[in-house]
């Protein structure tokens, strides 16, 4: 913002009437004496020994001393509280003889009421023409304001501080809370089957909205053993809930009636009834159950899909197929849906691998084109034969390579049986 | 940055909402607030015309389901024109071709 010398008083000296030059050098007369006794500031001039020689008005009256009690009586350290002492015995009067000067140190003196006023003082010596000092000279600012200024300021960060580690506290809280909510949507461990191999990957494509994909392996009786894999609608807390309700459900409707397609019934009975309306929350999911015969090494699996890409069966002969489910609804849409079944036999050396569209989906290339159904089987050819492990770690591999291009949760399921030993 | 646009217009049918961007997680929920304000009768087609929806994720086809949740609760049809080939390669995928009524574009799918 600018000023023109119109809006503000003349200068002394630009051309003023003769009225406010003389007012002015009447306030010039004001006496070097006057104003070393009322200075906005405290003067002290001491003896080389502290003694005090001569003091101004200001500063007398901030100690709300007299004069006659001070001069010649009272050394200058007096005038400071029992740590401001300490430090001028110990460092200002020792630096202050060595350099000849010191400035700006925070003090406090100590005032005749008890009360104290933080002061900043800076000191020089006056030296006699032969070099030898003759006495201190002293200027003590009132640090009043500054110190409630200071302190404010500390205050302050000290809030801002606490509130930075209350937010922390709170961050790694719901960070902790999401980390176990996603574990119990997920088997700790898969369990061990006899005469089958299996392996599990999951790859979270955000830390803080949590997966809609889920999978789980486990036993229905002495004889057969149940597997699903799939995905909920939606992400974060809400799809969390989806998810641990439709893994919960999947595995009481196994127990009570296996039938790949009965069970997936089941979950869309419960998924309609529970968010039919405005928000609709809905699931792809394959559901399938595995019975090992009992002598040949041999897996019978029979499955049924819902909405979910088809499982792929990687044969030890190094050939790769899908296991075609098409047109298996989303489950938890209809009341009355349709879903598809199919079956395979996996021999010594076969595998099936259950994956969600996060692999199929991804966006690969400069051309972010579609990784799609046919690159997967590609892909898969070259690990056919493979253990279930080393199918996952390829694929978590190709998962990895994909960088920006999989912005999708992703599960991967493989079961195998084991190739018969030479 | 992405955008979504809906526009609705009435045809003899009922209403039409024209679909122009991106149906993603970031706007699906703009159809679905539009869609909760529209009045339909029972003898009404909701029509929604995607023949300019750019992209569509697992978000807009919720939004889709629920706008067909919507036409249902008031005993009105729903259906959607021009779907575009990666959608309705999706929604054959999980089945919704059979729950969705699908036609070639809007004049087609307002025709009483």
């Amino acid at each position: 913002m600018s000023r023109t010398g119109r809006d503000s008083p003349e200068p002394h000296g630009a051309g003023g009437d003769g009225a406010t030059t003389a007012a002015f050098a009447a306030l010039l007369e004001d006496s070097a004496e006057e104003l070393y006794d009322s200075a906005p500031c405290g003067y002290v001039s001491t003896l080389m020994d502290g003694t005090i020689a001569k003091i101004n008005a200001t500063l007398l009256d901030w100690l709300g001393l007299d004069r006659h009690a001070v001069v010649g009586r009272t050394r200058f350290a007096d005038l400071l509280t029992m740590g401001g002492k300490l430090y001028h015995e110990t460092h200002f009067a020792p630096l202050l003889r060595m350099q000849g000067e010191i400035n700006g140190i925070a003090l406090e003196v100590r005032r005749a009421d008890g009360t104290r006023i933080p002061v900043l003082v800076s000191a020089t010596i006056k030296y006699g023409s032969e070099g030898e000092p003759l006495l201190i000279r002293a200027t003590l600012f009132d640090a009043r304001d500054r110190r409630a200024y200071e302190e404010e300021l500390l205050r302050r960060q000290q809030e801002a501080e606490a509130a930075r580690r209350r937010a922390e506290a709170d961050r790694a809280r719901l960070q902790e809370a999401l980390a176990a909510l996603q574990q119990s949507l997920l088997p700790t461990v898969l369990p061990d089957i006899p005469g089958l191999e299996v392996a599990s990957y999951y790859h979270t494509a955000s830390p803080d909205r949590l997966g809609g994909d889920f999978y789980d392996l486990f036993a229905l009786d002495g004889k057969r053993w149940a597997f699903f894999l799939g995905d909920v609608s939606g992400k974060g807390p809400r799809a969390a809930a989806l998810t641990s309700l439709t893994r919960y459900t999947l595995r009481a409707a196994a127990l009570h009636d296996p039938d790949p397609e009965a069970t997936l019934a089941t979950l869309n009975t419960v998924l309609h009834e529970r968010y039919s309306g405005g928000d609709p929350r809905y699931c792809t999911a394959i559901f399938g159950v595995l019975e090992p015969d009992q002598d040949g090494g041999k897996v019978t699996v029979r499955l049924a899909s819902g909405g979910h890409p088809p499982a792929l069966v990687l044969r030890a002969d190094g050939t790769c197929d899908y296991l075609p489910t098409p047109g298996g609804l989303l489950v938890g849409i209809l009341p009355e849906p349709r879903f598809v079944t199919a079956m395979t036999t996996l021999a010594p050396g076969d595998g099936l691998l259950l994956y969600t569209d996060g692999l199929t989906e991804a966006r690969t290339g400069p051309d972010r084109a579609l990784y799609g159904e046919e690159a997967l089987r590609t892909f898969a050819v070259d690990h056919a034969g493979s253990p279930p492990r080393a199918v996952v770690q390829a694929l978590s591999g190709l998962l990895e390579g994909f960088g920006d291009g999989l912005d999708d949760d992703t599960a991967l399921l493989a079961l195998g049986v084991p190739a018969a030993r030479p | 940055m992405s955008s979504l646009k809906i526009t609705t217009r009435d045809a003899a049918t009922g209403p039409v909402l024209e679909i122009v961007g991106d149906l993603d997680y970031d706007h699906a929920d703009e159809l679905r607030t539009v869609v909760s304000g529209l009045t339909l009768r029972p003898d009404q087609r909701l029509v929604l015309d995607l023949a300019a929806m750019e992209f569509c994720d697992s978000s807009g086809i919720t939004a889709l389901l629920a706008a067909r949740n919507h036409a249902l609760a008031a005993q009105a049809d729903i259906a959607l024109a021009a779907v575009p080939a990666n959608t309705l390669r999706i929604l054959r995928y999980v089945g919704l071709d059979q729950v969705f009524t699908c036609h070639p574009d809007s004049d087609v799918a307002t025709v009483p």
